[in-house]
């Protein structure tokens, strides 16, 4: 991803935005007794496409605003939601880009990883009440649905920042034309290039 | 080129990874008067009128997915229901005769007590607009602040009954801790009976409640009703009024109340699905007209 000023300031409009939007809307939304985090897949996104230092500062970043708007411990949201960014961003740094099958999978590990965080931090800072199994069914149920919603988030999500992206669609094509892949296995390829 | 980017990375990584150790770990030390919850209260206080729009904006897309959920659960209570409506309709019958007994003693007590809410309390009606994402904070943000009169320690309740207290506040909106957040404790009493104890969550599960310390020798029943107790000893008291309803004893085994001196409880109040909750402020004067 090339970083313009335009661009950032894109990325930070998204933020905040989607911040707000999980804040008054998807938190308070019951699906199967859980909630769709968006804002983790949004991060997600972004370090799926920018890499681990965009994710990580993106992450860090949209963290500390939601830690500000909850009046929660500051850092909690920040470090966890860092820690999904760089390592989206490190998996397609080191693996490549994820393919459509592979997309979903993620979602659903990255947003069980960022509640695994959370409870590590709660967990490290002290609980003083009983922790009910749920918890751990809640991030299952978290889990589906990031997996679920990882496919439509980052479509969005690249949408938003498309210009800046490095195209490689036609390396893409070439290298599934010569492996035959089908339309799951082809990696979701970048928008074309902008001048920076 | 690439040891560069790569050093890069790892520094930006281990920056930021130090940047929130640091930040939680001095949030953690500093009181609610400290630079940090000020600056948080600062950007909370920014962004609250956002808050407000966007949630009354987005409540047709929040509804409309609840709507599905909600259908999809009515479908598997819908049995369930039949037989209570039978049970009721026995029930009401009964109780339209106790009613006039019980008009009588409510006008009785009223003069005692003065009901739930005590004198010289001012209750404020206010709006959730946020809710944390996770099980781990069980806490919301409502659009009323220290300019209405809002302060810490001021308990909440909703329709059904104690939803919990203010920890914290801005000008615009206040953050109030539920009674299912992990560092909640609530000193309550077994209706009828009298046998009391402390109240306290079970994270992850918030409709399961557990009433802890109770006496020994102290028998209780389920569907039992649970209230605030409201102790207070010479200068030290409870925050909640005595008399507010927290939620109906679900789980009462002889054995674990002998072992443990515990019961469970699901509270009245739908903690995930509230849109108006009500503050019992004391203070009055210098809030917004």
């Amino acid at each position: 991803m090339i970083l313009t000023p335009g661009i950032i300031a894109r990325l930070a409009v998204l933020g905040a935005l989607t911040v707000i939007a999980q804040v008054v809307c998807f938190s308070k939304m019951d699906v199967f007794g859980s909630d769709p985090d968006v804002l983790l897949l949004v991060v997600f996104s972004v370090g799926v496409l920018g890499g681990s230092l965009t994710g990580a500062v993106f992450g860090f970043s949209v963290g500390l605003l939601l830690d500000c708007l909850l009046l929660e411990t500051l850092g909690a949201f920040a470090l966890t939601l860092l820690t999904v960014g760089y390592v989206a961003g490190r998996y397609r740094e080191t693996v490549g880009r994820p393919t459509r099958g592979a997309v979903p999978l993620l979602g659903a590990a990255l947003t069980f990883l960022g509640a695994l965080v959370i409870a590590a931090i709660q967990i490290g800072t002290g609980v003083d009440a009983n922790v009910s199994f749920l918890v751990v069914r809640d991030a299952v149920v978290t889990s589906l649905i990031g997996a679920a919603l990882a496919i439509p988030v980052l479509l969005g999500v690249r949408l938003v920042v498309r210009s800046a992206l490095v195209d490689e669609r036609g390396g893409a094509r070439r290298s599934t034309d010569m492996r035959g892949g089908s339309a799951r296995s082809r990696p979701f390829g970048d928008g074309p290039v902008e001048a920076p | 080129m690439y040891r560069k980017q790569v050093r890069r990375r790892r520094a930006v990584l281990l920056l930021l990874v130090a940047a929130s150790l640091t930040l939680l770990s001095l949030y953690y030390r500093e009181n609610n008067a400290g630079p940090l919850h000020g600056a948080e209260q600062v950007v909370s206080t920014v962004f609250s009128p956002i808050q407000n729009v966007a949630d009354r904006a987005l409540k047709p897309v929040r509804d409309l997915v609840n709507w599905f959920h909600e259908t999809f659960d009515a479908r598997g209570d819908k049995a369930r229901l039949e037989d209570q409506v039978a049970t009721l309709r026995n029930q009401l019958a009964r109780q339209q005769t106790q009613q006039a007994e019980a008009k009588e003693l409510a006008a009785l007590n009223e003069l005692t007590s003065g009901g739930i809410v005590p004198d010289g309390t001012n209750p404020v009606t206010a709006r959730v607009v946020g809710r944390s994402p996770t099980v781990w904070y069980s806490t919301v943000t409502i659009d009323k602040g220290s300019g209405d009169g809002v302060r810490i320690d001021d308990p909440v309740v909703a329709a059904q009954g104690l939803a919990g207290k203010v920890t914290q506040t801005t000008p615009n909106t206040s953050q109030v801790t539920l009674i299912t957040d992990s560092e909640s404790a609530v000193t309550a009493r077994v209706t009828p009976g009298g046998a009391t104890g402390v109240v306290e969550p079970n994270v992850g599960n918030p409709n399961d409640l557990q009433l802890d310390y109770l006496e020994r020798g102290s028998h209780i029943a389920q569907g039992q009703m649970v209230v605030t107790a409201g102790f207070s000893t010479g200068n030290l008291g409870s925050i909640f009024p005595p008399g507010i309803p927290i939620g109906k004893i679900t789980r009462a085994s002889l054995e674990e109340q002998q072992a443990y001196q515990r019961v469970h409880l699901s509270p009245f109040a739908d903690l995930r699905d509230m849109d108006f909750v009500k503050v019992l402020t004391t203070h009055t004067g210098g809030g917004k007209k």
